[in-house]
């Protein structure tokens, strides 16, 4: 039964309560080249039907991983039995959700012929032969390729509808070489974005001279120095600002994680950066072009819009869900997402930014007598104090306004609304990037963005 | 309610669907699972879930070529189709002579758990937990609480005769928390267990009560007084962290490609001997019966004494690298405990801080790391003086577990783990 062409109004006549009826399949590719070994050479389909039932205040929700008539009827009516018994435990009336309709179609699958699984690992191991050919000191190589295809088709009881096809597919490419003292080193960087295999990569030839810079960066690696610990002056580089805009700030000012405690919530209308900051969560587009991770409505149905979180440094709004939009007295933000079909919606980011200033990156550098320049990152987390981290797997120092050393792995932490008080150059560039998966309860891809930023952080080292 | 059914003919059907295709080697992994889960939110439960999953992988070799097809939702109708969307995944594939499946082992079948969820235990233990929670801890704030009961039923077989029949059921608690007092807000903390059954109160389970009542404490926290080099004292719930890297590294990827710092070390001293890591699936209710390469599962101590007793190769891996094939598929971790008293352990500390959770970049594959210590405490002339933050750690990973200078007599059972506190001297502590 294909998703898009399931006419879901027509169960609309079981819904007796608020009900969301979601058909969802994510399909995912995943070829894996360790030193031109094929190791790992799968394709995964998950999908299935979900129905979640608001009732008196409680949520009762099912889900099955078939999609046909009777698994759908199944589904809701075992949804509506759930929020029907929980109700008769723990209804709290007084809750009422805001209505919302509106109508979005949205599909980013290629019009290309699909690639066989012959050709596509055709095009790794041409890439993966360049790569041996012309670094033959490296110790070692991983080409991955990772799809990953989000097909949704919602329905509400408030005659809310969604299609959606969101894709991305990604390269890794990780290479390992040998430190001056004989230690492993190792560096990488991922490829692609938005799109499927076809549309994002056109030949592997087209990837070599960012292949090069990978293996430059991961030569100055061999003789790096460990970062200093303590609170530095740095530039954070474009590509690694859009993590700051996610772990920083934006999972604070999450209204479930507001509710929770986070330090956010008392923090609206006042500043909490330098003015030079403004930060937002986008919904699709930014300056006319489509984003990492469009979402035109959110699995609640509802209509997603931008969301301003910091406007020339002073809080102004929440991420909100139905739920948390009643509790707070204010519109949903459609930023209510769901992971897997038999996920219910969470309150996600979508493609957050930090905006971009009027500096150039070249002076940002030349500005710091003595610091790093920090360009890559690995992972993030973030905390209801605001305490932030991610780790950092390319920097260099900076002495005296110019680059020098490469610095080992490290770690770089502070208080996000401490933090953005020390900004004091932001870069006119904007790099946004598409390979993030959050990991908050569930994971769900989303975009990140920004430009480079001059700031104070905290960083491990000896 | 009856176990997750489970239709053997059909998986014995793809069996020989996928022999009549040409595959030369084939596996077939069907499972169907259940989960009934109670959440709560900010206090109040307001989710009852149910859901239902079939899952149906296929694993085929051709001349040395191999691929996986993983869908949740064919049907007789739709194998074929399946069939040959693996066979294009195969074809397409490079021949590697160390692809294989499992050999022919005794026909069995397992079963442990409860045989169906009891609804009313799970809601009267959730909401005793959500009331322990309010009335010892005011100020602790519960985002999400949830007693969720799941129940798989997985038949493995594949051409070689393996015939492996499995269903495991199990409760699991988790619970997401902060504390707020005023405008003061403790880091995020959180706690899980996996249990055979809900005979006891979850706050009385591994270290939950310990976590709300610390987490309240964590409202107002101090930065360490200095930049200094001390011990470490890691408890039960961030120890995996800290052993991820030996784990990680005697694994398949770092063996093959020959960048593992250990792959010299079997038979050697690896840390401290007062560390013994067992890896215990078929003992812990979170375990397992069969290995992801299809195996029975078994009982192994991966470090004796602080010795590396195994690698954790599966049999790719292992005819890859020409080392033994590890007889447990990992996980289900158990640390002995040691013999000293935590009270002592901290008394012991001139300087140090105790660790509860690590938020840190990925250690680099020569150990290397940094990460910030979550709500942890200072501990200065052995007693602990205050919560901390912004206090970063760094050290090295593989070092770290020949520094152990102790562990704990107590230990923390998580039902997917049991582990202690375990004490490590000279991490950097800024």
């Amino acid at each position: 039964m294909s998703i898009r062409e399931v006419n879901l109004a027509v169960y609309g006549n079981r819904f007796n309560a608020y009900t969301e009826l979601r058909l969802q399949r994510n399909s995912s590719t995943q070829i894996t080249l360790l030193n031109g070994d094929v190791v790992a050479n799968t394709k995964t389909s998950d999908g299935g039907v979900s129905a979640r039932v608001f009732k008196d205040g409680v949520w009762g929700f099912a889900s099955r991983a078939q999609i046909d008539d009777d698994a759908v009827v199944a589904t809701v009516d075992e949804a509506t039995r759930n929020a029907a018994l929980l109700a008769k435990h723990a209804a709290r009336p007084e809750v009422v959700l805001p209505r919302a309709k509106t109508f979005k179609e949205s599909d980013f699958g290629t019009r290309k012929p699909r690639l066989s699984q012959q050709q596509s690992i055709d095009f790794l191991r041409a890439l993966d032969a360049h790569i041996a050919a012309t670094y033959p000191d490296l110790k070692s190589r991983n080409v991955t390729r990772l799809d990953l295809d989000m097909e949704k088709h919602l329905y509400t009881a408030d005659a809310s509808e969604g299609y959606s096809n969101t894709t991305r597919s990604l390269l890794y490419v990780r290479l390992t070489s040998t430190s001056d003292a004989g230690a492993p080193v190792e560096y990488g960087h991922t490829f692609g974005g938005r799109g499927q295999f076809e549309d994002v990569f056109e030949d592997p030839s087209a990837l070599y001279s960012e292949i090069a810079e990978v293996y430059r960066h991961l030569s100055n690696k061999r003789h790096a120095v460990l970062a200093r610990a303590g609170v530095h002056d740095v530039v954070l580089d474009s590509s690694l600002a859009g993590v700051l805009a996610h772990e920083a700030i934006g999972h604070t000012t999450e209204a479930d994680l507001v509710q929770e405690g986070s330090v956010a919530g008392d923090y609206i209308g006042k500043l909490v950066a330098s003015p030079l900051v403004s930060l937002v969560d986008f919904a699709n587009t930014y300056n006319g072009e489509t984003l990492p991770v469009p979402v035109y409505v959110d699995d609640e149905g509802v209509e997603s819009k931008d969301t301003i979180l910091i406007e020339n440094g002073v809080l102004k709004n929440f991420m909100h869900n139905k739920e948390s939009s009643f509790v707070f007295g204010v519109d949903p933000t459609g930023n209510a997402r769901a992971y897997r079909f038999s996920d219910e919606p969470l309150i996600r980011m979508r493609n957050t930014a930090i905006l971009a200033g009027k500096d150039r990156l070249d002076d940002m550098i030349a500005s710091v007598e003595d610091g790093y320049y920090l360009l890559r990152y690995s992972n993030g987390q973030a905390d209801a104090t605001s305490e932030f981290m991610f780790g950092v797997t390319l920097g260099y120092e900076i002495k005296n306004g110019k680059l020098g050393r490469a610095i080992t792995d490290t770690t770089i932490s502070g208080v996000a609304f401490d933090m953005l008080k020390t900004v004091t150059m932001i870069s006119d560039e904007m790099n946004w990037t598409c390979a993030g998966m959050c990991g908050k309860k569930t994971p769900i891809p989303v975009g990140m963005g920004g430009p480079s930023i001059k700031c104070r952080v905290h960083l491990g080292g000896e | 309610m009856p176990r997750p059914p489970i239709d053997r003919d059909f998986a014995e059907r793809s069996l020989a669907a996928l022999t009549s295709r040409g595959f030369q080697k084939a596996r077939v992994r069907l499972a169907s699972s259940d989960q009934h889960e109670l959440q709560a939110e900010f206090g109040h439960t307001n989710l009852l879930r149910t859901t239902h999953n079939t899952e149906l992988d296929l694993l085929g070799i051709v001349d040395g070529k191999q691929g996986t097809l993983a869908l949740n939702n064919v049907d007789v109708a739709g194998l074929s189709d399946a069939v040959e969307n693996l066979w294009a995944v195969v074809c397409g594939s490079r021949a590697d002579p160390a692809n294989d499946i499992a050999p022919r082992q005794p026909k069995r079948v397992f079963d442990s758990g409860p045989v169906e969820p009891d609804f009313d235990q799970m809601y009267e233990r959730l909401a005793e937990v959500l009331y322990h929670a309010r009335t010892n801890y005011p100020t602790l704030k519960i985002g999400t609480g949830a007693i969720s009961y799941v129940s798989r039923h997985v038949l493995f077989v594949n051409s070689n005769g393996v015939d492996f029949d499995t269903t495991r059921a199990a409760y699991h608690a988790r619970m997401m928390f902060t504390a707020r007092d005023g405008s003061d807000v403790s880091s995020f903390n959180g706690a899980g267990v996996t249990m055979a059954g809900l005979d006891k109160p979850i706050a009385s389970l591994a270290t939950v009560n310990e976590l709300m009542r610390q987490t309240t404490e964590q409202v107002r926290t101090r930065k360490v007084p200095h930049k200094f080099a001390g011990d470490l004292i890691v408890t039960p719930d961030c120890i995996g962290d800290f052993l991820g890297f030996l784990i990680g590294n005697i694994g398949n990827q770092p063996m093959i490609s020959g960048t593992s710092l250990y792959k010299e070390c079997l038979g050697k001293l690896v840390a401290d001997p007062a560390l013994t890591l067992h890896s215990r699936p078929r003992d812990l209710v979170g375990g397992y019966f069969v290995t992801g390469d299809g195996y029975e599962a078994q009982n192994a101590t991966v470090v004796d004494n602080g010795v590396l007793k195994t690698f954790l190769l599966d049999q790719y891996g292992a005819r890859k690298t020409g080392l033994p094939r590890a007889v447990t598929g990992g996980g289900a971790w158990v640390v002995d405990a040691g013999s000293t008293a935590l009270a002592d352990m901290i008394r012991d500390v001139r300087a140090g801080i105790v660790i509860t959770r690590f938020s840190g970049g990925r250690p680099n594959d020569k150990g290397d790391f940094s990460g910030i210590a979550k709500n942890s405490y200072y501990v200065e002339n052995g007693a602990i003086a205050y919560p901390i933050s912004e206090t970063m750690v760094s050290g090295n990973m593989a070092s770290l577990l020949t520094n152990i200078v102790a562990v704990s007599k107590e230990r923390a059972d998580y039902g997917s783990g049991v582990f202690p506190w375990v004490r490590v001297a000279d991490i950097g502590i800024s």
